[in-house]
């Protein structure tokens, strides 16, 4: 194949939609708190919220272990849905999102939460935190939105921004449960040409795995979950 | 003999409090390194680097202009002496004494002569007192056929600018005001009566040697001079 044909075919390939800007997606759906809670949880009442935020607490503990001494850090953690209650049981908790009206309503919701802190994340990448910092890295009804390749990032940068030995965790919906083929089936009715840019994307556990020890983490362990979710989890070593 | 098993506990209890110290010693340690990380917002990125790189490139940039812009001025006050004397020594050349003295002697040194020169074709216009940057320096030598003066300015004593323009050896050009500069109103504040300080003009640049004058009209009446400068225009190479 000649070089000129290589330009041409590139030249030829069109965008592949607004999926990967993240940032603009997440601010539309950010403009007030029940959108927000809608977007992010599915529901709106703080009550509901916070049954779920506890049960997922109740999942970190038992696939990577929670300590009280724990500095965490939740990537994608919108109005701090899991944030607030989590707190209260490790030393710091930093939450990132990419949205900059999801944390105006997480730093509403967290003004009583002297140990939290906010960060507004510019692109796909923990480029805003240093290395060798986090005891546990989680993320959390995120991977969905995101495409392979930034899924994968944001493992690879989890990999950077955990000190020796700390822990990460990463969930998505498989294709073969019954919530995960429901999800799929709404995308599917979706006209073609009115496909929403966040519409859910399943994981496979290989994938989930694959990019836990791509990435370098050892102890790598895929859970399926009692809520149908799938998750990764692994150790970055000493 | 057996250790006691009261003193064993005690000293495992000790060991694992302090082990428990330690742990939190260090968790806070690395959760007070990322706030500082974060506070200093200097951040760890490949975006930053290109910022401090930008920052470190326009600081050389205007030194280097502040350079340009002194020897400009030194060859101004050259050129204007050399002026003088040239019409110093025409009018000794016409003189009676001159005739004389080149018979008697043949050619005499022509005597120094400081004078100040106003540049030549400007409009009589008067100075004012201007805060100004100018991004685009007309410190430099021109080689295109036009050239575009970018900047912000605002009369030191508040007053409201109606408009801008170059006079170029008595050509005026009328230019832009009132373009947004945000990066100054955050460092200077705001100028009531210039919310909007950025400019522009653009003027032509005929080869030869040129008086520029970049001037501004405030409060709608007279127009004064912000800067003035010589300037030299070549064909490019």
């Amino acid at each position: 194949m000649s070089d000129d044909a290589k330009e041409r075919w590139q030249a030829s390939t069109i965008a592949l939609g607004e999926r990967s800007a993240y940032k603009k997606v997440w601010e539309l759906q950010s403009q007030d708190l029940d959108l927000a809670s809608l977007a992010v949880a599915g529901h709106t009442d703080e009550a509901t919220l916070e049954l779920t935020a506890k049960g997922f607490i109740d999942t970190l503990r038992a696939t990577t272990g929670l300590d009280r001494n724990d500095v965490i850090l939740e990537i994608g953690c919108g109005i701090a849905r899991v944030g607030k209650p989590l707190s209260r049981e490790c030393l710091h908790w930093f939450g990132a999102d990419i949205s900059s009206g999801m944390l105006a309503h997480a730093r509403a919701r967290l003004k009583e939460r002297p140990n939290t802190t906010l960060v507004e994340l510019a692109t796909v990448g923990l480029q805003e935190f240093p290395r060798d910092a986090f005891d546990l890295v989680y993320c959390t009804i995120v991977f969905m939105h995101l495409f392979e390749w930034d899924r994968y990032r944001y493992v690879e940068e989890t990999f950077r921004v955990l000190r020796p030995g700390g822990r990460c965790y990463f969930d998505n919906f498989p294709l073969d449960s019954a919530h995960g083929w429901n999800v799929f089936m709404e995308g599917c009715r979706y006209p073609l040409e009115r496909r929403p840019a966040h519409l859910s994307m399943s994981s496979t556990r290989e994938e989930l795995g694959i990019y836990l020890r791509k990435a370098g983490f050892v102890d790598v362990r895929v859970h399926d979950l009692p809520n149908e979710l799938i998750a990764a989890t692994g150790r970055k070593p000493e | 003999m057996n250790p006691d098993p009261q003193d064993t506990a005690a000293t495992l209890a000790a060991l694992q409090a302090e082990l428990e110290a330690v742990k939190r010693r260090d968790s806070e340690f690395r959760a007070n390194m990322v706030k500082e990380f974060l506070d200093r917002g200097e951040r760890n990125s490949y975006v930053h680097l290109l910022h401090e790189e930008r920052a470190a490139l326009l600081k050389r940039q205007q030194e280097s202009f502040l350079d340009l812009e002194e020897l400009t001025r030194k060859v101004e006050a050259e050129s204007a002496r050399a002026d003088a004397l040239h019409a110093e020594l025409s009018r000794i050349k016409g003189s009676r004494a001159w005739r004389v003295a080149k018979a008697l002697l043949g050619e005499p040194p022509a005597a120094p002569a400081a004078a100040t020169v106003q540049p030549a074709g400007l409009a009589p216009v008067e100075p004012a007192v201007f805060i100004y940057y100018l991004h685009t320096s007309p410190f430099r030598i021109y080689r295109d056929a036009s050239f575009t003066l970018r900047g912000w300015a605002w009369p030191q004593d508040g007053g409201s600018i109606t408009g801008v323009r170059v006079n170029l050896s008595g050509r005026l050009y009328s230019g832009r005001y009132g373009i947004e500069e945000p990066e100054v109103i955050a460092r200077y504040g705001a100028q009531p009566a210039n919310p909007h300080p950025g400019f522009e003009v653009a003027f032509d640049t005929p080869q030869g040697r040129h008086s520029l004058s970049l001037e501004a009209q405030v409060g709608g009446a007279e127009w004064r001079w912000i800067m003035r400068t010589t300037i030299w225009c070549e064909p490019k190479a």
